[in-house]
This record gives C-alpha cells, structure tokens and sequence, in this order.
C-alpha cells in the first residue's frame, strides 16, 4: 500500500512539470508572449526556412525540418554594436550599447540547437563574463519542439544529444497531432506552464508521448561513431596524436575557405570587432567571423599561421574536438548536419574524423 | 558588472620617437578620470587593447612598469591599420585603452630566482617594463642576478635608450646589448641575440629565462637556452598573436587549446611543448 | 536510341581517360568528381593514385566548377570539364593563372546540373534515400517508393539557358557533342531591365537582403582568385564588415563590376549560395554590356584578350587620358 502511494506521488511530481497545449491555442499563447517582449521562430522566405524575429504569431512555421540558420542569432547578433563614442571639446564621450534589456523568446527551437546554447553559455561566460551574450540569454526563454522525423543528415544522437533531448530547453513541446505534450526541465518553464494556455494531460497523451520519442529515435539508429574506436575518454588525445597527420591534406583539399558551415553552424561564435566612424562619432561593433576564412589569423606583418583551408580546416575540427572539451567540457557540435547539407562541396567533417580514427596510431 | 568591451579614455602626454627609421614611438597615457587611475594595476608581461576611436584597437605590452603607477607606456611599431593611425597623432590626442589583459610574467614563481631576460627588437618592451620593476628598490632583494640580453639590428633601432643608459651605469644587473654588424662607435656585442646568449653563457643553475622578441629570435633561442641547461618550466616565452577582442572570446589567438591573449601571452616551454597546434614561432 | 550518352557510360570513358594519364606520369593529379555522402550530392575530388581512379563518377549532381581548384597549382593536373567550366579555364589561362601545358582537360558536354532545392520542394527534404540518374530521366528512392522524374524539369535555371554546354576547350572529349544550343539572346536580363527602377531596386534590396557575407559565392568562382579580395583590405578599408544593406550592396556591385568581362555565367556562385541570393542577376547585366559594347564573351577564345585588360582605337569610350 505504501510503496503503491510513494510511486504515485513520484509520477504526479512528474507529471505535474508536463502539461498539454491544444494547436487550436498555439497563436493565442504566441501572441500572449509578443505582447511580453521579443519572439524569435521559424519563419518562411520564399523556398527557406529561417529563424528570425515575428511580429505576428501567424508568421511562426512549426514542426518543420530545422531553420536555414541557426537560433544562435537570437543572442548573439551577426552585427551588434559595442559601443558609440562621440568627440566633444572636452575630450570624448563614450556610450555602451545596450546589452540586451528585452525579454526574448526563442520559439520553435530544434533540440539540438538548445544544446548549442549551453556551449555558448560557456564559452561567453566564465570569469570574464561577455554581457552582450548574457544578458540576452538571462532574459531569454527556449521553447523548443521535439524533432519526431528526424532529418537522414541529423546525427545529434551520436554527440549526445537526441531528437528529444530536453537540454538546454525551457520547454519541450512534443507533436501528438492536434495538441502537444509540453515538458518543463527548468524553472522559467514551471512557471510559464501554469498559463491559462495549458491543460492537465490525461494518460493517453503520455502513452502516445512515448511511442513517439521511442520512434523517432530508433529511426535514427544506428547512429555511425563519430570516431573509430569509440571510446568514454573522447577524442582530444587521439585528435592531437594525429595533428601532424598528412592526410589532413587530402581530406581538406576541396575546401573552399567560405563561411558556411561556422556561418550556419549554432555552436560557432568567433567574431571579429570594427569601428564604423564619422566626423565626430561612430561606434564600434562586432560581427560574425569565420576560422575558415584566409585572413583570419593573419597579422599586421602579413605572417599567416593558417595559411591554407588544410590549416583552418583543421582548426575547426581540433576547436570542436579538442580544445572546447578540453577548455569548457563540452565539444563544440551538437549534430545538427548544417555544415554536412549546406557546404558547397559536400566537405563532411564526419568523414574526415572517420577517417583519421582509421589513421590513429596505436 | 563590468563591460569588458569598453574602454576608458586616456591622453597622449608625450611621445617619445624611439628608432632612428622613425618606425617605434612610445607613448606616454595619462589617465583622464580617477577612477581609471585607481582600479589599474598591472603586472609586467600583460597587455592593453588600445583604441583610435574610429579606426580600430591593436594590444600592445605594457612597456611602463607598475612602480610608477601614474602614467601608462606603449611602444608602438607602425606596420598596420591602428598602429599607422596611432602614429599619426599628436600630445593631447586621446586614445582608448581596455586592459590589463592577459596572464604576465608569473612574479611570485620567479623570487628568489636569478633571471635572464632576452630580448629582440621590438619585442622588448614587456621585457624592460619587468626590468624596471625589479631594478626598484622595493622588489630588488626578492630576486636573484639579472642578466638581460638586448639586441636590434643597428644601434639607432634599440629602444628606451636613457634606460639603457641608467641601466649600464648600475651594478645590480648584468647588460648584454648587441647589433647585427659592426657600426660606428658601438661598444656593445655584434651578433644575432640567440648567439650572444650563447656566448654570455649564463649559469641555469637556479635561472628562469625569459623570452620574448620577433618569432625568428625566439625560434632559435630556445635549443641555444636548452643547451645552457634551462629546463622548459624554467624557460618562459611571450607570445604574439593577431588578436581582438583580448579576452578568450572571439576565437582568433590561440596556440592549441590556449588563448594567448587570456591564457598567456607568457606561457612556459614545458606548456607550448603539451600544446597541440600550428607552431607558434 | 539516344544519341546522349548514358550517365555510367561517360563515368566509365572519363575513367578510362584518367587511369591512363595517371599511369602515363602525363598528370600527378585528377581533377574529378564523387559521389558526396548525401543522396543527389556529388563534390569534387583529386586522384593521385590509379587505385583511387573508380573513386570519379559523371552525374546531374557535378555542379562545382572545378576550374576553381586550378590556380597557383603546382602539379600536373587532368581536369574534367563541361562547358562552363572549360569557359572559365579558358579566361584562367589568359590571366596567366595556369599555363596550358599544366593541364588536360577532359571534356565533357553537358545535359545540365539538378538543383537540388527543385527536388526537395517536390519530394520533401530529407526523403530520399538513394538517387540514380540517366541522360533523361532522374530516379529518386525514398525508403517505400521510387520515383521516376523528367530530369529536364529539375535542372537549374541557369543550365536550362545555357547556350555553351560542350567544352569548348579540352584535350580528350567524352562522350557525345551536344545538339546546337541556343543563342544567348539575354533576355532574361532584358526582362528584368523592363521593369521601373523602383521595382528593380527593391527587387535587389530584397536579394542582397538575404545575404550573410560568408563569401561561398566568391571562393566558388573560378576566376576570384586574388590573394587578398577588396572586401577583406583594410588599407584602406572598402567596404564594411557588418550586414548593413549598404556594405552588403557594395561588396556584390564591386564584385560583379570586377568580374565584368571575365565572367562566364557558370552559375557556381549561385549554387554555392546557402541563402538562395540570385547572384548572378548583376552579373549577367554586365555580361550583356560586354558583349553589346565590346562584342564579347567571355571563355570562348584563348586569343582574345578581355576587353576590360586590352584597349583599342575604336572602344565606346574615350580614353582616359586626351592624347
């Protein structure tokens, strides 16, 4: 008797952070969070699906394939302004931009890129905290939909990640068909669940919830190693055991050195900083920047230490790989298969670990 | 909580033309407002990003020492954007400067060490920001003999010559400044830096050396040192790299997985020889 | 019995002319295609050993312009070439980019490339799982069902217009001429020159408005190959890093302004395009004007210099400087 009510009371704890959301409520509760503050979602330009800002609940595209471009945006701008500064006769007055006051919702986000926020926490946190970055998430919110159909190029599942992974996400709406199941990992998302929007969920949602998960991640087993011998330890010593290896050259040899795949890719976050002047003011800004682009590492006395796509290739794959973990503890890739689909020359950095595994000196 | 983007303005109050090529100028900052004075302290072997507002940021080592807190020095090569720039200025001009960034030299380890400090060029001026410091009377008994080996292409290419000078005349450190070829009235050593060292042959025995000049001097310095004795955590390195934002975040510097404007610059040769990537010199 | 030869006999002819170069020492490297890791994706490839020869295929999915991997290459290179790319080889060589005794061009006339976007709006992404082509039809597998699509519908805009499809210049050409292509009458570009200048503006804002500056147009050109590209100077610093409308509008201008002349419409700039900018919109304005001042088009003589590094005594213009 006691054991059957102790059961029970662990379910309902639960099941007391998961709650239903009928479609037919879907643009009521979008347009409740516009007049709260910003939204981001999937939106449709022409033939595209990208991630940007709506006006309208009308304009959010749900339960998709994943955007074009990543989520990442939402917090960390491709153009930000640093700071303005204006020459006075006293000297010269200088502005911060703001950081990021609004509140902002990132909707419709994939599991995978989720993830790829807690990289970014990382990396723009720290000791040295970037405010532009964290002050946008501080008051950002993810509310993210379970991927039931997995893409063929997805291979979140392989970095340990999953199509209905719950990481990184404040929310987790899941697909049953006309309503979703609606899981809070986190406290922000406890405490949008007691909306008016969301209902109790009766047995059969969780039931079907189930079925669904367990579908779509079998459909995307089995999930081919990253690394040959797939081992607990990761890839940062094998990585740099096999830095000097030469067949770094032939793999790389098609690259084209653009900015795709860090462009795309939600884990990237290099940036360069610029002054944008007039007379008497300007500003400072920073945006986007690529490692795989030729001028990025060289120097005011035109030394290059990355001088070919060989070099910056590797770099991608050695900051991912085995810096990041190395550095935050995290690798730097969540699975999302943008940078497989969308580089120009089908240059699949899975193929190359795969292949320089099947190097690894013994 | 503290932008780290933002810098805070000082003033041009001198500059000093270092090099007969009229190549190096050190410029002398003063800070505009007291709270600037007040929060920055610095230890030599850091850096400050310092900004032409409106056309860009370039770091710089801290060539002045933080025994004469009052006034910030920069030694500024004009090879770029920024550094033109910065050239093209006049006292009373003001410049950003965000800082001080970056590890420094790791003074605690380094009392009760003799030390050799070597320097090529350009690269001298975080060297001689430490040299002052330990020349002060406050830090000199906290460390052992200094030697320090200075080199440039001609005379008139070496820098902080009233240093130079005032340095000579003591007898608490050891002077080793040499050129490339014979020239007109030079005294000094003739002969590249790393083989002078070798010449000089200071003892390993209880010695850090400190390294820091163009790629190419540090390059091969190292096997000159190491043949010396220097074991690699006793050999230390300052290294360059193009840089931005100078606080581990944009991603452009770094030598393995270490950024060197937020890891380093100094860095160790036992920590480069663990680094996996391109090499750095 | 069609007169175009099939997919798997051109891969096999282009084999064979491969392996023989390889074998001959006449080449170190093959300049080639495979097949990528995704369905209905093909990507470049180099082969240097005979081993690797099978490694190369001819398909509707070859659409890189290999010319592209030409330049500052210090080997001796076959490269296999459909007609645009051998266009561009053409302007390379006049530029002193490669030399022609440096490579062998094993040409191949082309039926066109599959745009892989058409495909997807029709079959829904991520569908298929295997994909075989013949010289006509395109059939796509998805893991219960096949489909059998006219590949003539799928094909890029720009190689449905294509007025060159057979190299032009080669060393060993496979497979079969292609029926005579149609005259470029650019009235594609006339069309878009119709509209008032107000549509024609917003139409460009709209474009350039998708652009994210990652520059995949621009290293998929065969002919930008400057070391450092006017975009990335910094002394002085033309145009602007941010996504501003207007540094984005400069950056696209001034490149198809450098290309003007040299440009051969190969279309790999808009292929290369994640954002689906029509690219080459500017371009091909630029290539009418060439050919309507200068009566010339690019990539079809390795005699004829471009008209923007030659002068002569009757140009349109004046000269700069009043003799």
């Amino acid at each position: 008797m006691t054991s059957m009510t102790s059961m029970t009371s662990m379910t309902s704890a639960i099941r007391a952070n998961t709650r239903l959301l009928r479609k037919k409520r879907m643009e009521s509760f979008l347009e409740a969070l516009l007049q709260d503050g910003l939204v981001f979602a999937p939106v449709r330009k022409g033939e595209m699906l990208l991630f940007e800002r709506i006006e309208s609940a009308r304009d959010a595209v749900l339960g998709q394939r994943n955007t074009k471009n990543s989520p990442k945006s939402a917090l960390f701008p491709q153009t930000e302004r640093l700071f303005a500064y204006r020459h006075h006769k006293e000297g010269l007055a200088i502005e911060a931009a703001s950081t990021g006051d609004k509140e902002r919702v990132l909707f419709g986000v994939h599991p995978c890129d989720a993830r790829a926020h807690l990289l970014l926490d990382r990396v723009f946190g720290g000791s040295t905290e970037d405010p532009y970055y964290a002050e946008k998430r501080r008051k950002a919110i993810a509310i993210s939909i379970a991927c039931t159909h997995p893409d063929p190029s997805c291979f979140c599942l392989a970095l340990g990640g999953g199509p209905c992974s719950q990481e990184g996400s404040d929310l987790l709406l899941l697909d049953l068909g006309d309503s979703y199941l609606v899981e809070a990992p986190s406290e922000r998302g406890r405490l949008l669940l007691e909306d008016k929007s969301f209902e109790d969920a009766d047995e059969e949602s969780f039931d079907k919830a189930e079925l669904i998960k367990r579908t779509a991640e079998s459909s995307m087993q089995p999930a081919a190693p990253l690394w040959e011998k797939a081992t607990d330890e990761g890839m940062e010593k094998p990585l740099d055991a096999l830095f000097d290896d030469p067949l770094w050259n032939d793999l790389t040899e098609s690259c084209l050195s653009c900015g795709i795949c860090t462009y795309l890719c939600p884990t990237c976050h290099c940036f360069d900083i610029s002054d944008e002047a007039g007379a008497v003011t300007g500003e400072r800004i920073r945006t986007w920047d690529s490692c795989q682009f030729p001028l990025f590492t060289r120097q005011a006395s035109g030394h290059n230490p990355r001088p070919s796509a060989k070099e910056r290739f590797r770099q991608r794959i050695m900051h991912k790989f085995s810096h990041l973990p190395k550095n935050v503890n995290m690798t730097g890739c969540v699975g999302c298969g943008r940078c497989v689909t969308e580089c120009p020359v089908n240059l699949d950095f899975r193929e190359v670990l795969l292949a320089l595994s099947k190097n690894e000196a013994t | 909580m503290d932008n780290p983007y933002i810098p805070f303005p000082m003033r041009i109050e001198e500059i000093i033309l270092e090099t007969e090529d009229r190549k190096i100028k050190t410029f002398i900052l003063g800070f505009m407002r007291e709270e600037d004075r007040e929060r920055f302290t610095y230890v030599p072997g850091q850096f400050a990003e310092v900004s032409v507002f409106g056309t860009g940021e370039a770091p710089f080592g801290m060539a002045s020492t933080p025994t004469r807190p009052e006034r910030l020095e920069f030694s500024v090569s004009t090879i770029g954007v920024v550094t033109g720039a910065l050239h093209n200025m006049e006292r009373g001009g003001i410049v950003g400067v965000r800082g001080p960034l970056g590890n420094g030299y790791p003074l605690e380890s380094l009392q009760g060490k003799n030390l050799l400090l070597i320097g090529g060029g350009f690269g001298f001026s975080t060297l001689r920001s430490l040299t002052n410091y330990i020349l002060h009377e406050k830090n000199r008994k906290a460390f052992g003999n200094l030697t320090v080996v200075y080199g440039a292409r001609k005379p008139g290419l070496l820098l902080y010559k009233e240093d130079l000078e005032l340095w000579r005349q003591r007898t608490d450190l050891k002077l080793h400044l040499t050129v490339d070829a014979e020239a007109d009235g030079w005294q000094g050593h003739v002969g590249l830096v790393p083989d002078v060292v070798r010449s000089v042959a200071p003892t390993a025995g209880n010695t850090v050396a400190i390294v820091c000049g163009p790629p190419i001097m540090m390059k091969f310095t190292l096997p000159v040192v190491k043949d010396l004795g220097f074991s690699d955590e006793n050999i230390l390195f300052s290294l360059e790299m193009q840089m931005k934002c100078g606080i581990g975040k944009c991603g452009r510097c770094n030598v393995g997985s270490k950024y060197v404007c937020s890891d380093g610059p100094v860095f160790s040769q036992s920590q480069l020889a663990g680094l996996t990537g391109e090499t750095h010199f | 019995m069609s007169s175009v030869s099939s997919m798997s006999q051109l891969t096999r002819e282009i084999r064979e002319s491969a392996r023989k170069l390889l074998r001959d020492g006449q080449v170190q490297v093959v300049i080639g295609f495979e097949r990528g890791s995704l369905p209905l994706r093909s990507r470049p490839c180099f082969v240097r050993r005979e081993e690797d020869i099978d490694r190369l295929v001819w398909d509707g999915c070859c659409e890189t312009n290999l010319a592209r991997y030409l330049p500052k290459r210090k080997e001796k290179a076959a490269i296999v070439a459909k007609g645009c790319d051998s266009r561009a080889i053409v302007e390379l060589i006049k530029e002193n980019q490669v030399h022609r005794d440096q490579i062998v061009i094993i040409g191949v006339p082309c039926n066109g490339m599959i745009d892989g976007l058409l495909i997807e709006a029709k079959m829904g992404r991520g569908s298929i799982v295997e994909d075989e082509g013949s010289a006509e039809k395109l059939i796509l597998k998805r893991t219960n069902s096949e489909e059998i699509l006219d590949r003539t519908d799928f094909l890029h805009e720009h190689c449905k217009a294509c007025t060159h499809p057979d190299p032009v210049l080669y060393d060993v050409l496979v497979g079969q001429p292609s029926a005579e292509a149609a005259k470029d009458t650019f009235s594609d570009v006339e069309a878009f020159g119709a509209r008032d200048e107000e549509g024609r503006w917003a139409y460009l804002v709209h474009e350039v408005g998708k652009c994210i500056r990652c520059y995949a147009c621009r290293n998929a050109c065969p002919l930008c190959y400057c070391p450092e590209c006017f975009v990335d100077a910094s002394q002085p610093r033309w145009v602007g890093k941010s996504t501003e409308l207007s540094d984005t509008m400069v950056f696209h201008l001034i490149r198809a302004f450098h290309l003007a002349g040299r440009c051969v419409a190969c279309g790999a700039c808009e292929r290369a395009c994640p954002m689906g900018v029509d690219i080459r919109k500017l371009n091909r304005k630029l290539q009418k004007d060439v050919k309507d001042l200068f009566n010339h088009e690019a990539g079809m003589s390795l005699e004829e210099a471009s008209p923007l590094a030659d002068f002569r005594v009757d140009d349109p213009e004046q000269p700069m400087v009043d003799p």
